[in-house]
């Protein structure tokens, strides 16, 4: 989506040089190795109630993978339930909006004010996963306001060219959006069916001639060779219930094994995410 | 074969109504006779007052001077001509001749001799109802008149009334006043049935309604204040063209019938609205509530009690047969509507035999309720050619 | 366009269509089986201004036009690091082929664009569909290579998807078909130069190279040789829905409005390994049986947690009996208690908007529903193959 509102600079864009390390440096940091099992997620820094102005809201924050980089940061606001404009029909149901917007100095490329077609897609996808998790028909005739700001985004400093990394690194994004939504949900007092978080899965292809794909939960792009597919899922744990399953990649059809493999892997990670919403959400009360 | 794709056809034949109309005007009078009234394709244009083809011509030569019909680009050579084509385009001159009023459709505009003339504004056919003229669309939204049977479905819930779809220009109004209040027929609406309107019609909800009273803006006020009236259920809905298409429902003799159906399905209630929604439902017999039994039974008691399903929003218990053959009547009148052809009640039930011999004959056996592309055009290919 | 976008639909309706559709086997409103899908009407190259076009449309009337427009462009390089660019990169497949001309893409070159009328283009709908067909298109990264023309040019392919009617179900699975078609029929022409040197191109239309060589026509993939890629298929996506125990392809707006759970996915058709050569009589004995890949699964969020939820009789306060004594505020209090603690409880003939997701069980059986062998993405490629492209 184009800038209409502003001025925009002129179309023809070059690109700065972006000046790489000595070689025989990068051969040490050129590829970051994944220091964890490859069912464990990185550790994260949940915690509700940051902005007391809204209804509600939660913060997250993922360690980076130690290589320099930037971890993910996400703060959410609730704001909500609240009345319907006039204008708008009668609804039996409360009306969920999403909003998922990086900031403009997220990413290493700069992002515009206006939502780029990425960030409303993620809106999208959020909101499939929350509309599952949320009992619609306890707020009729009210909508509710979610908005999340991604502050950083993943980013290795080290990756002087990402190319198709970023791809990957928007199902991170998505899983974090949608556990620190869950979060801020149940802080602004919405009726949930049960708390809903998001889990990433991949399939790597890792450096090294002969190394075999393997499936990774949480997985940093950066760290491996290549990604062949990944999918995101938002899990709810006591129903044993898949809300939003967004899977993106190349794998053959006759073996639906491995796709089934990388939906647990991330069901998992959505799991072990789940442990610290509940736990974050219990020291609120405690 | 889960899809079929098939390549797009060299070009679509014209509707066979409107075809015949002008091969009998243009032809002579010895073209052979009835078909044009009998015709499947049917004018549903007209109801009654619309001047067929035939008709009008014969009147035109009778009563002289009726129609004076020039191509736009010729010289006004001469005062009278037999029209050309039965439709009328908008700026076509239908006559100047004073005699005539100028009813819907048509507008005035000056000739050059200063006279008069009535001009289309539609591309339609040209109705006459003694000295009025009018000019019917070939296509166009439903107009509602009054006495008419509509299908609405609820889009807005109001303090004292309901705003009903009707396919119309104008939402259709429906006030607490105009319908039957649960609970005695004859009750005087209260304070708490304003509150607790959205308990007898909520926003999506079906009513079958007649039209009572119109107003200036062509919106239509509607009632429901009859046991046949009133909230939809056990059934689908579909929307079809309505009045003033090729196609489509008719203003008929019958807009609503029960259909003995086939393969065990049990009755089924056909609702075909003038506006063009449809719906097909179960055929369900007045049920009288057990605590109702016990209670003295009357005449009033007994509307009381029919009238007491009226705003359920709870379907009754439909037998897979009941739900296959209504999935199948469904079918028929999406083929007569994608095929051109009218929808009423003759139509739906021939289509619907018609189909059921289909089904027997086809690979599925009966419980084949598939009428979609090709099957749909054969079935009014034997449709048509039952009736020519 | 969101496919959530407002159904209104009565809770009989929608309690009738979701019983109707939860038996076995399920009856559809018109009549289809599960896996069928509506008949449309499809044709190719009907718009010369273009390098490729198609359009297909229902019988109701919804259509859907796509033209595909190629530039030339010239790709930016980072200047600085060339060997970086090939050598650290590994995004391609075959990395020992980096000496020389390295054929490779970016996602960059493909711009995709869906028209929906009444929809905002920036509608959050309307963004979904687009990316959900880019990401199918793009997700092999094979797609971009064929845009290569050498290291300082590029193909940049603008595709613009229009749905030519209002939406009167979720376009998805027909903007998919309609893309796909005008992808297979997209041609680029000839190229005359050599080398890095500006590209110069045939001028006859007639030598102009498919983008996707056919296996049956010689002379076309005779011509293409930069890619030795000749069953290759753009992708195809398919909408299905969960009911019950029942799966169902290519749902209308109605049967959507009552699905447990929607999945869109996109399934493409690799390059078989073996040589090219034997190709043409090997798809000719294996039809039905493709190569197929899983490129993307989306689940599509189902517009039925968005319906009114119907009110059983028992609760009704304008039904029966309850009606008679509508004065009677204690009888009523007493019943919108009852209301209230049978929330949970499922009755009969009563709508009830689902509530929570889908068991993964569920999602996994839609998606082998879709590839398994002989399935219906298998048929739907078959039936593709038989659409006359010109």
């Amino acid at each position: 989506m184009a800038d209409r509102r502003r001025i925009n600079g002129p179309v023809g864009t070059t690109i700065a040089p972006i000046y790489d390390d000595a070689p025989e440096q990068k051969s040490q940091v050129a590829m970051a190795t994944r220091s964890r099992p490859a069912n464990v997620i990185r550790k994260m820094y949940l915690k509700t109630g940051v902005t007391p102005s809204a209804s509600g809201s939660a913060y997250l924050e993922i360690e980076s993978s130690g290589n320099g980089g930037s971890g993910l940061k996400l703060s959410c606001s609730v704001h909500g339930p609240r009345a319907l404009p006039r204008s708008t029909p009668f609804s039996p149901h409360i009306i969920l909006s999403t909003h998922v917007k990086f900031a403009p100095f997220a990413t290493k490329q700069r992002r515009g004010y206006l939502r780029d077609p990425i960030e409303r897609d993620l809106g999208t996808h959020l909101e499939a996963a929350l509309r599952g998790s949320i009992i619609a028909d306890r707020w009729p005739k009210s909508g509710v306001d979610i908005i999340i700001s991604i502050v950083e985004g993943e980013q290795d400093r080290e990756i002087s060219k990402a190319q198709g990394i970023e791809a990957w690194d928007t199902m991170n994004a998505l899983s974090g959006c949608i556990t620190v939504a869950s979060a801020a949900l149940a802080d602004a007092g919405i009726d949930c069916v049960d708390t809903v978080a998001g889990g990433v899965a991949a399939l790597v292809q890792d450096a090294g001639d002969d190394a075999a794909p393997s499936i990774v939960v949480d997985p940093i792009p950066a760290e491996h060779e290549k990604v062949l597919a990944a999918c995101c899922i938002a899990y709810l744990p006591t129903r044993q219930e898949v809300t939003n399953l967004w899977f993106k990649g190349d794998l053959p059809a006759s073996d639906m094994d491995v796709y089934t493999q990388l939906v647990e892997k991330g069901i998992q990670a959505s799991k072990s995410a789940n442990r610290v919403l509940v736990d974050c959400l219990n020291e609120t009360v405690g | 074969m889960p899809i079929t794709i098939l390549p797009p056809k060299a070009f679509r034949e014209p509707p066979r109504n409107l075809h015949h109309d002008s091969d009998d005007v243009m032809s002579d009078a010895s073209s052979d006779s009835e078909d044009s009234d009998s015709q499947p394709g049917g004018v549903s244009l007209d109801s009654g007052e619309t001047i067929h083809p035939r008709k009008r011509r014969s009147a035109a030569t009778t009563s002289g001077s009726t129609f004076t019909k020039r191509p736009k680009t010729a010289n006004i050579t001469s005062s009278i001509s037999v029209p050309r084509s039965a439709i009328v385009t908008p700026g076509e001159r239908i006559t100047t001749d004073p005699q005539w009023m100028r009813g819907h459709g048509t507008y005035l505009s000056s000739a050059t001799l200063g006279e008069q003339a009535i001009t289309s504004s539609l591309a339609g056919i040209v109705t006459r109802t003694n000295k009025l003229l009018s000019v019917r669309p070939l296509r166009a939204r439903y107009t509602p008149e009054v006495g008419d049977l509509v299908v609405g479905r609820i889009v807005e819930v109001q303090a004292k009334r309901w705003r009903v779809d009707v396919g119309s220009t104008q939402l259709a109004a429906l006030p607490l006043s105009a319908i039957n209040l649960p609970g005695g027929i004859l009750r005087k609406r209260t304070e708490t049935d304003e509150l607790q309107i959205r308990t007898f019609f909520a926003e999506g909800d079906l009513v079958v309604a007649e039209v009572q009273q119109l107003f200036q803006d062509g919106g239509a006020v509607l009632h429901t204040r009859s046991l046949k009236y009133g909230k939809l259920r056990n059934g689908v809905f579909m929307a079809v063209s309505g009045t003033g298409g090729g196609s489509g429902v008719v203003r008929s003799r019958r807009q609503v019938w029960t259909l003995e159906s086939a393969n065990n399905g049990g009755p089924i209630d056909v609702i075909l609205g003038v506006n063009g929604y449809v719906w097909i439902s179960k055929h369900v017999d007045p049920v009288i509530p057990e605590e109702a039994k016990n209670q003295q039974t009357g005449i009033t008691n007994l509307e009381e009690v029919v009238s007491a399903t009226m705003y359920s929003s709870q379907n009754d218990r439909i037998e897979p047969e009941t739900m296959r053959e209504i999935a199948r009547i469904r079918g028929v009148v999406t083929a007569l509507v994608e095929n051109g052809l009218r929808v009423d009640e003759d139509m739906v039930t021939k289509g619907y035999n018609e189909a059921v011999e289909m089904a027997l004959v086809s690979e599925g056996g009966p419980e084949d309720v598939y009428l979609g592309g090709e099957r749909g055009e054969q079935l009014a290919a034997a449709l048509t050619g039952r009736l020519a | 366009m969101a496919s959530s976008q407002h159904v209104l639909l009565s809770p009989a309706e929608l309690a009738y269509l979701h019983a109707s559709l939860s038996l076995t086997p399920p009856i559809r409103p018109d009549g289809r089986s599960p896996t069928q899908f509506r008949p449309l009407v499809a044709e190719t190259g009907i718009l010369p201004g273009t390098n490729g076009s198609a359009r297909i449309c229902f019988a109701d009337g919804t259509e859907a036009i796509v033209g595909v427009k190629a530039e030339v462009e010239r790709t930016r390089t980072r200047h600085d690091f060339p060997s970086l660019d090939e050598g650290a990169e590994g995004d391609d497949d075959d990395l020992e082929d980096n000496q020389h001309d390295v054929v490779k893409g970016d996602n960059d070159w493909v711009e995709m664009t869906v028209e929906i009328p009444g929809y905002r283009d920036d509608d959050a709908g309307t963004v979904f569909l687009s990316a959900m067909l880019s990401e199918a298109l793009l997700a092999d990264g094979e797609f971009t290579k064929r845009l290569w023309i050498n290291r300082r040019f590029h193909w940049k392919l603008y595709l613009d998807i229009l749905l030519i009617s209002p939406p009167l179900s979720y376009p998805l699975p027909l903007l998919s078909l309609t893309t796909h078609l005008a992808l297979l029929a997209t041609r680029l022409p000839r190229l005359k130069s050599e080398g890095d040197e500006d590209p110069l191109f045939d001028d006859d239309w007639a030598a102009a190279a498919y983008l996707y060589p056919r296996p049956a026509a010689k002379k076309g993939s005779k011509k293409t040789t930069s890619f030795a890629t000749p069953t290759a298929r753009p992708p195809v996506t398919l909408l299905v829905m969960a009911v019950g125990n029942n799966i169902i392809f290519d749902p209308s707006k109605e049967e959507l409005a009552v699905a447990d759970v929607a999945l869109a996915v996109s399934v493409g058709e690799s390059s078989n390994p073996s040589s090219s050569t034997a190709m043409d009589i090997e798809t000719e004995e294996t039809k039905g049986h493709h190569n197929l890949r899983i490129l993307s699964v989306r689940t599509i969020d189902p517009p039925s947690r968005l319906t009114p939820p119907g009110i059983p009789n028992a609760s009704n306060s304008a039904y029966g009996a309850n009606a008679a004594g509508a004065k009677d505020t204690e009888k009523k209090k007493q019943q919108q208690e009852q209301a209230r603690t049978a929330e949970s409880e499922a009755v009969e003939g009563v709508w009830k908007a689902p509530r929570g997701g889908a068991k993964p069980l569920v999602l996994a059986a839609l998606v082998q529903k879709v590839l398994e062998k002989g399935g219906v993405a298998d048929e739907v490629l078959d039936a593709l193959d038989g659409v006359d492209l010109n």
